[in-house]
């Protein structure tokens, strides 16, 4: 059995990395959207599926990262590589005040706090315009090449290969964390975070450092989103985003950084094959994603490891 | 004299505009209260209220019967989707309700834009209510005055149905504690569906008064929910005499501030809600959460 | 007389107009098992917030191991070796038992906050983990996911994880509060056999005589917040103002 997963994961590797060869450049547009979009979704699964932190405002993250890395473009010349960097990692610091202040509560209210403050900045990306461009956003962002005329993820296959890279570090970084000391704590957190505080644990400290972690992953998400769209604007702050990557945590299956990637994949192509279908898309999403909360809250990953192994003992 | 009057319609306008508000906190308050069960679709519910009352008023030619039959509709739906769904959800954690009801609201919404399309539908108001009248010297428009009276009519009426009222005292019991009101007797799933139906059917209320100021539009529950929600925190989720000050302490924020400092008056919300927050993590009248 | 590990002077807690502990003295001496008794509302879980730094007291001054800790948050009490368990069952219900355990005892490591790796922290989080489940004798259900074990295990688990974290002293809240009969004298004796061959300090507050006598060496009876006796059990049984309290006479 376990040679067989070996063999399916060998498959998904190789066929994302080879991926460009095969597929027609509409194909290759839509996958390196996925990949974005699943390096978004992991990154909430850091809060959500590993701490229970429910963010209602991560497309504050995202919005945030798509401005600075494009703002970054448009007015200094910075190369994209480092612009990408760059804007994710201002998002990870500015997040240590988010976390700061989100944490000040817990449950519901901690939840209302992300989605308030990502409002905030919606409402500040229209009124900032000399900075966001207002209502019709930052368009024409470039992808700079550079440094010393380096060029090769400036093209339409180097910046999926870019994206990629970015995913697979992120997908590294999270899965270290998770094993590790840090991530033993957050499951604390998650199970009983009275308790956790009570053997000895700062857990609000290390509630903000998974906030900042997880912002800034987001950050690099939406800084590689606004190069790929060539524009940022304020949809990419609007809490409906936010809501849509929640949906793709949970149906891809939290907990489990793998899932939520799968859980972009299939929100993409539900997004495409529903709305080429029917003009009613979002409805029938709005229905599946009920479907999935109650009748398969372990999402679509844990469906598939149910399937692996089908007699699993007790809860 | 003149300063006076203006200050006197901007605090009439400030109390209908709690008003409108108060109607959104109050609903979500006594759900959550009673159930612990936040309602994402709050916002769509109302925005349901709003057109559901538009269609009534434009059938009928009555907006008295849309007031009436909108909270009706909308609260047997809420009715129902407590008896389908939600029912199936009491031993979960927290998070699937959440989940669930933000499915509902991109359900409605999306219901509501395929069934009412995508523009903003004008409600016009009664005619006994339409028009103007004199403050001292300053002209504001009747439906205002009518609504901040309906939002001090509902909060007394809803204030003496939760403290005189039989199912008052049941709802209150169940919210304190379910098992025990269960012991004596008490039917909590027949109270469950009924204070969910409640809720909605406010939020409903809210939706078709405000539908004559606004319009009907696909946008009003994205911004109305996020009121409700700053609402209910400032005050303290599931108080009922918290949601009531968080709607006049954010009427007054928003009508104010509107007036003072437009580029500023969406932050000051935030910023009274980050402050109560701070200084209150549970809310105003709210327990520690 | 050496000095005692945990003074507490003068300690006032106040809840508005109701004082819920009333200038408590109490001393414990390294070695000793000290129960706290008292009838219903006389102040014992409080008296444990205050000494784990929970609640804050409104007067007096706690020393442990020769600091003063009244005015510290609860992690940092922890930290300084008090460790204790909750009236309520809180475990990590999903997590197994051993993992519960390691996850008190990671707490005591300096470097907790290692957000990669960590294989080491986690050979001597686990080793003291096994340690701590074996005194217990919970070594058999080590694997089994703490949600699922018998209420009497749950409690004993609790003890166990404050045991991993090493400390200098236990406080007990009730630990067979909600057991039945036979639950509790299994988790008894157990608790004495612990209790004997590690020599611990204990601070333990128990509803159920018969555990109290069984377990303690020294007896503190509280009533509204006061102290108003403390000896050896024999003497405290005794004591005329003790029986006056327990049987509702005190007005």
């Amino acid at each position: 059995m376990k040679g067989v997963t070996r063999l399916v994961w060998i498959v998904i590797a190789a066929g994302l990395v080879l991926a460009p060869l095969g597929l027609p450049p509409f194909a290759m547009t839509l996958l390196t959207e996925a990949v974005i979009l699943g390096l978004f979704a992991m990154s909430l699964d850091l809060m959500f599926g590993y701490t229970r932190l429910v963010s209602f405002g991560h497309a504050a993250a995202y919005g945030f990262g798509a401005y600075a890395s494009g703002w970054l473009l448009l007015h200094t010349g910075m190369p994209l590589l480092f612009a990408v960097f760059a804007a994710a990692l201002l998002t990870g610091v500015l997040a240590i005040g988010v976390g700061w202040m989100c944490t000040l509560a817990t449950g519901v209210s901690f939840s209302m706090l992300t989605l308030a403050l990502a409002q905030l900045l919606y409402a500040i990306s229209f009124k900032w315009t000399s900075v966001t461009g207002g209502s019709d956003g930052l368009a024409g962002i470039p992808r700079t090449i550079g440094p010393f005329g380096f060029a090769a993820l400036s093209s339409k296959t180097g910046f999926y290969y870019l994206a990629l890279a970015c995913l697979v570090g992120g997908f590294l970084v999270c899965l270290a964390l998770v094993r590790s000391p840090f991530g033993a704590v957050l499951r604390g957190i998650r199970e009983n975070e009275a308790k956790t505080t009570a053997l000895g644990y700062n857990t609000r400290l290390y509630k903000i450092a998974v906030v900042a972690i997880s912002y800034g992953l987001g950050g690099l998400a939406g800084a590689l989103y606004a190069p790929f769209a060539g524009f940022a604007n304020t949809e990419l702050l609007f809490w409906l985003l936010s809501g849509q990557v929640l949906i793709m945590v949970i149906v891809g299956g939290s907990g489990t950084l793998v899932g939520p990637v799968l859980g972009a994949a299939f929100f993409m192509l539900m997004e495409h094959q529903l709305s080429a279908w029917t003009e009613a898309w979002a409805l029938y999403f709005g229905l599946i994603f009920i479907a999935f909360v109650l009748f398969a809250p372990e999402g679509l990953w844990g469906l598939a490891t149910r399937l692996r192994r089908p007699a699993r003992p007790g809860p | 004299m003149s300063t006076f009057a203006l200050l006197l319609s901007q605090v009439a306008d400030a109390l209908s505009q709690s008003a409108l508000l108060f109607f959104l906190g109050v609903g979500l308050t006594l759900i959550f209260g009673l159930m612990r069960i936040v309602n994402f679709a709050h916002g769509a519910l109302y925005m349901l209220g709003a057109f559901v009352g538009y269609s009534i008023a434009s059938w009928s030619g009555s907006y008295w019967l849309a007031l009436a039959g909108a909270p009706l509709v909308v609260g047997l739906f809420g009715v129902a989707f407590e008896y389908s769904i939600l029912r199936r959800l009491y031993r979960r954690d927290a998070h699937a309700f959440l989940m669930v009801t933000f499915g509902l609201a991109l359900v409605v919404g999306e219901a509501v834009r395929l069934t009412w399309g995508s523009d903003a539908l004008k409600v016009p108001p009664p005619p006994m209510l339409s028009g103007v009248v004199f403050l001292l010297d300053q002209p504001f428009p009747v439906y205002r005055l009518f609504l901040a009276a309906t939002g001090i009519v509902v909060a007394v009426a809803i204030w003496q149905f939760l403290e005189r009222s039989r199912l008052g005292l049941l709802i209150r019991a169940t919210s304190q504690n379910a098992e025990m009101a269960s012991a004596l007797g008490v039917d909590i799933k027949l109270v469950r569906s009924g204070v969910f139906g409640i809720g909605c059917g406010l939020a409903a209320l809210g939706g078709v008064l405000a539908a004559p100021l606004v319009t009907a539009s696909n946008g009003m529950a994205a911004t109305v929910i996020i009121d409700a929600f700053v609402i209910v925190i400032i005050g303290g989720m599931g108080s009922f005499v918290g949601s009531l000050i968080g709607a006049l302490l954010i009427g007054f924020v928003q009508v104010f501030g509107n007036y003072y400092a437009p580029d500023f008056a969406l932050a000051f919300m935030y910023l009274v809600m980050l402050a109560v927050l701070v200084v209150r993590p549970g809310g105003l009248l709210g327990k520690e959460s | 007389m050496s000095v005692p590990l945990l003074e507490l002077d003068g300690v006032t807690r106040r809840y508005g107009a109701l004082v819920a502990l009333d200038h408590v003295d109490l001393k414990v001496e390294a070695g000793e098992v000290r129960a706290v008794i008292g009838p219903n509302g006389a102040g014992k879980t409080t008296l444990f917030n205050v000494i784990t730094g929970t609640v804050r007291p409104t007067a007096g001054a706690i020393r442990f191991a020769g600091q003063a800790i009244g005015r510290r948050p609860s992690h940092e009490v922890c930290r300084l070796g008090i460790s204790r368990t909750f009236q309520i069952t809180a475990l990590f219900p999903e997590m197994s038992a051993r993992a519960n355990a390691q996850l008190a005892a990671q707490a005591r490591h300096a470097r907790r906050w290692q957000p990669f790796g960590g294989n080491k922290i986690f050979k001597e989080a686990r080793a003291r983990a096994d340690a701590a489940l074996e005194q217990l004798g919970l070594s058999g259900i080590a694997d089994c996911p703490a949600g699922l074990l018998s209420h009497g295990d749950q409690r004993l688990l609790e003890v166990a994880m404050a045991m991993a974290q090493q400390p200098q002293m236990l406080l007990l809240d009730e630990p067979t509060q909600g057991l039945s009969v036979e639950e509790t004298a299994q988790a008894v004796d157990t608790l004495a056999r612990f209790l004997k061959a590690s020599r611990m300090t204990v601070l333990l507050v128990e509803h159920d005589m018969e555990v109290v006598f069984r377990l303690a060496h020294r007896i503190t009876v509280l009533h509204r917040g006061a102290v108003i006796a403390d000896g050896v059990p024999d003497a405290v049984k005794a004591d005329p103002r003790v029986q006056e309290a327990y049987l509702g006479g005190f007005d």
